[in-house]
């Protein structure tokens, strides 16, 4: 059965998403996530092969192991609040940047990733279409 | 697995736009891009990508309908058939034939107008006409008077030429995707762009110049900017004085419209009146694009006239890169004015109470007399309906319940009715007040020609089988025809188009046989004409040779806002939906992308009232209200507010006003208030 | 190769949205975001050389192939940090990661073939060139008409 250390435990669902048998259920709400290792007879290690934490393990049956949990609070975005990620994912996304990314951009949302850069992007062009404004004649 | 491509034309806007429904096993299973198109090179909009969408719903109307109590019960085609032969019939007897109604489908085929005119002619009345009324009756009107054709007078893509593109009242960007393509090369190719709306919107910001005009002004804009063309010396005189007829009165009615006068009537500062005239007159090569901010109003031919007149004084007509360009809205509402589904012309623009039209026709059609016109206008026959005086209405493919302005005066003119026929592919709120309701066919169900707003003639082939029951419109418009004892020929398209090439000069070479990729445009008056992309580059084909220069005065729009309605309400459309939206708002993907009815207002003006974006509101006008939802935008100035007319609602508060000529409701300017609801 | 934007070009029609979506069952690659009222810009996948979301990828399912960010779908285990690490907030997960795929086996990537303004393009020195004409332009007419 699957034994896991919960320190390592990055809270994405790999696990639960390769298991044959759902062993590993979730349930998530807005803010938080909750995972719950099932004791279960397979010994097929796709779970133990496919966890990026490499948090995973199989040990023999044993009843007397309570059922392993772990709960994430979702992190909110740095700029709508809304709860996206576990922190130790994020830890590890930012881990796993090239050197020379600038990782303020991590603790915002992909919806607001994508709005800062629509913003970045079109930046120089608004103000000249506001400097434009109703009447004023300019090429850009 | 074989998939077949069938070429179509888009059956949204009046760019044309080609492409391939992909056909497996009887089924539409996709679309292809048809790079080859001289207009959209291989581009589609949001609304052609989700084309397939609509053409399966569950919504589709498949068998003939008939009205029992509020709802609806099917029927045999043979029954339906026979219902309106009665109900027609009976109304013949007691009225005339003058008591029935015809409304034709900017939206169907070439070959179905033809013969929808033809049957309503052949029945006897004179009362037969197209939603152009809605949109682009003032530039047919307008423009047959001025230049002695309504239409484009350059291809689309001969914009890409242009030097100055004068873009005013209309918002190609949303409308006419493609159309953007064109302006942004000639732009990089050295162009300005100047544009002229009320509102801030994408196709403002291709602007080098934005003119951001009070709704309503337009002739006082545009007489402005011939006051200070004429005042410093920017007229072309030799142009004017070999083609033109009317100049002199033209320079009398703008002597008095000085940019500081007509700053103080239209909002834009004098400056920008004087850099856009000038831009334009001095341009090599100048094209004005126009649409409904133009015609939608009291003034809509005047403002059409106003625009005419700008180009024949410059001359900016009958030359690459030049033209004045009327942006029609529907993919056929060219080829359904062309067709003569109107009240005052028979197909090819000959006037319906022109002798000589009517006696060219009776004997086309082999009868002894047809009836003498002009008939009543879509806008007309809805006052009919509702006097009486119209007993019985045919409606393809149109919804005046949610098209026409007043809503609730539609609703109860329809449903006076004596017989009320409506052959559609929804059940629109139009639909449901029938009497009868007959299943039609979709673009892809059915072949045929469609003319797109260049007066380009394009043929769109059959891609799969319509649902259920239903038939391509122009087998049903047959059927119907003899179930009233009148012979409308074989309903085979192909053949229809050959009698087309017999009575309509501009369409004669236009054969079958020639519409392959490309189309052509008209006037193509033989089989080895090429077809005539740019209008007017040999004179006009008016009395004389000469195009008219009809001085216009500026007149206020019928309703202004005042103590009671203090805002401004004008209306238009965005770039995921189509006019009412029977087809978009049932397409998934374009719905989710604007889901709700909504009203832009300043918000200067909406923090007084308390209102914050999305607010559920109240508009009200003299007609009633509607509710939207808030959105607090800076893109309208104070004191205007803007709704699209997708949803219904927004035509029960526009206003009945119309041009004395076109008989073109003001759409674009009403005087309302706005209330938060809760 | 990476989808470019001519971001001047952009007319807000979400044509490329609509037909990404329409290619790829539903869901589709391209996210039109509105500045203001002043502007629009489509973001998409950039195909980035030093791909973050292939550093992040446990499994190898997300990797570099040439100048292409590649997806190779059964390697895939639905963890999600890609999602997490892209910086343009362009790849999403549900069960299995999902991305941009330069529409491979077609001609042309669908949204630079549909887009009616022209916007979107595969060559990047095309935009350049339009960058450069453009400036020159400027220059001449003294940055203003």
């Amino acid at each position: 059965m699957i034994r896991i250390d919960l320190r390592l435990c990055i809270g994405c669902l790999s696990c639960s998403n390769v298991c044959p048998s759902q062993n590993i259920l979730r349930t998530e709400t807005a803010e938080e996530r909750r995972i719950l290792w099932k004791r279960c007879r397979e010994e097929c290690d796709l779970c133990v092969e496919h966890c990026p934490a490499r948090a995973l393990s199989l040990v023999p049956f044993d009843e007397a192991v309570p059922e392993p949990e772990a709960s994430f609070d979702l992190v909110a975005c740095r700029i709508c609040g809304r709860r996206y990620a576990t922190e130790p994912m994020l830890r590890r996304v930012e881990a796993s940047l090239p050197p020379s990314q600038n990782p303020e951009w991590v603790r915002a949302c992909p919806t607001c990733r994508r709005i800062t850069e629509a913003e970045r992007a079109t930046g120089e062009m608004v103000a000249g279409r506001l400097k434009r404004a109703p009447g004023w004649g300019g090429a850009e | 697995m074989t998939k077949v491509l069938v070429p179509t034309v888009c059956p949204y806007c009046g760019a044309g736009c080609g492409f391939f429904v992909s056909v497996e096993r009887g089924k539409a299973v996709g679309m292809e891009y048809m790079p080859g198109h001289p207009v959209s090179e291989g581009a589609l909009c949001s609304k052609g990508n989700a084309a397939l969408e609509f053409l399966r719903h569950q919504d589709r109307l498949t068998t003939p309908l008939r009205r029992r109590g509020e709802g609806f019960v099917r029927i045999s085609w043979e029954e339906a058939l026979g219902l309106i032969a009665r109900g027609l019939g009976d109304v013949i007897r007691r009225n005339g034939p003058g008591g029935v109604a015809f409304l034709a489908s900017s939206k169907c085929t070439n070959e179905e107008n033809y013969l929808l005119q033809k049957l309503a002619r052949l029945l006897g009345t004179p009362h037969v006409d197209n939603c152009a009324r809605l949109c682009h009756a003032p530039s047919v009107v307008g423009l047959n008077r001025t230049l002695g054709a309504a239409g484009m007078t350059n291809p689309i893509p001969d914009i890409g030429s242009s030097k100055c593109i004068f873009i005013i009242g209309s918002n190609l960007a949303e409308n006419h995707p493609v159309i953007a393509r064109w302006v942004h090369r000639a732009h990089e190719d050295g162009a300005v762009v100047i544009v002229a709306d009320p509102r801030e919107t994408p196709t403002t910001w291709m602007a080098d110049l934005f003119l951001q005009l009070t709704p309503g002004t337009d002739v006082a804009l545009l007489s402005g900017m011939a006051h200070v063309i004429i005042a410093e010396g920017l007229i072309d005189g030799d142009y004017i004085a070999r083609n033109t007829r009317g100049f002199e009165a033209l320079r009398e009615s703008v002597r008095s419209s000085s940019p500081e006068r007509i700053s103080e009537i239209t909002g834009v500062p004098p400056d920008d009146i004087v850099r856009a005239a000038r831009a334009y007159a001095s341009s090599p090569a100048s094209s004005i694009l126009y649409s409904m901010g133009i015609t939608q109003h009291s003034t809509g031919t005047d403002n059409v006239q106003a625009i005419s007149n700008l180009a024949l004084i410059t001359g900016h007509l009958g030359r690459p890169g030049t033209g004045v360009m009327p942006l029609r809205g529907q993919n056929n509402v060219q080829g359904a004015c062309d067709m003569g589904a109107l009240a005052e012309f028979y197909p090819g623009y000959g006037r319906s109470d022109d002798p000589e039209t009517i006696r060219r026709f009776s004997s086309a059609w082999g009868v002894p007399a047809l009836p003498k016109g002009p008939g009543l206008t879509a806008t007309e026959m809805i006052c009919a309906a509702a006097s009486g005086d119209i007993r019985a209405m045919y409606i393809l493919g149109e919804d005046p319940a949610n098209s026409d302005p007043c809503s609730q005066k539609v609703h109860q003119a329809l449903e006076d009715l004596d017989l009320l026929v409506v052959q559609d592919i929804f059940m629109t709120a139009t639909a449901r007040l029938a009497d009868v309701v007959l299943p039609g066919a979709v673009w892809a169900e059915k072949e045929g020609s469609f003319t797109n707003t260049e007066r380009r003639v394009q043929w769109s082939s059959k891609a799969v089988d319509p649902p259920g029951e239903a038939l391509s419109d122009l087998e049903i418009i047959a059927a119907v025809g003899r179930s009233l004892g009148i012979d409308l020929g074989s309903p085979d398209a192909a053949s229809v188009l050959a009698e087309i090439n017999r009575t309509v000069p501009q369409y004669a070479g236009i054969t079958r046989e020639r519409l392959g990729e490309g189309g052509l445009i008209w006037p193509c008056p033989d089989p080895h004409h090429p077809g005539t992309p740019i209008l007017h580059s040999a004179g006009f084909k008016l009395a004389d040779g000469r195009a008219s220069i009809v001085p216009v005065r500026y007149r206020p729009a019928a309703e202004g806002p005042g103590r009671e309605y203090p805002l401004l309400l004008t209306t238009g459309r965005v770039a995921v939906h189509h006019n009412a939206g029977s087809m978009t708002r049932r397409s998934p993907s374009l719905l989710r992308r604007e889901p709700d009815l909504f009203v832009e207002i300043n918000p200067a003006d909406a923090f007084p009232l308390r209102i914050a974006g999305g607010d559920p509101v109240l508009v009200e006008t003299p007609r009633g209200g509607a509710e939207a939802l808030a959105r607090l935008t800076d893109r309208v100035k104070r004191g205007v507010v803007f709704m699209p007319f997708h949803f219904p609602g927004t035509n029960r508060l526009t206003s009945e006003a119309t041009d004395p000529e076109a008989r073109i409701p003001e759409f674009k300017v009403s005087a309302c208030r706005i209330v938060r609801r809760d | 190769m990476a989808v470019y934007v001519d971001i001047r070009r952009c007319i807000g029609c979400r044509s490329c949205e609509v037909a990404c979506e329409r290619v790829h069952g539903g869901r589709g690659h391209v996210h039109v975001h509105f500045v203001g009222d002043s502007a629009s810009v489509p973001i998409l996948c950039h195909h980035c050389e030093e791909a973050s979301c292939a550093a992040a990828c446990f499994s190898g399912a997300l990797h570099k192939e040439g100048s292409r960010t590649a997806f190779e779908v059964e390697k895939c285990t639905g963890c999600g940090l890609c999602s997490l690490a892209c910086p343009f907030g362009v790849v999403w997960t549900e069960k299995i990661a999902h991305k941009c795929d330069l529409c491979e086996g077609r001609a042309e990537p669908t949204c630079v073939t549909t887009c009616p303004a022209n916007a979107l393009t595969t060559d990047f020195d095309l935009l350049s060139h339009r960058a450069r004409s453009r400036a020159a332009r400027a220059v001449a007419t003294g940055g203003r008409r």
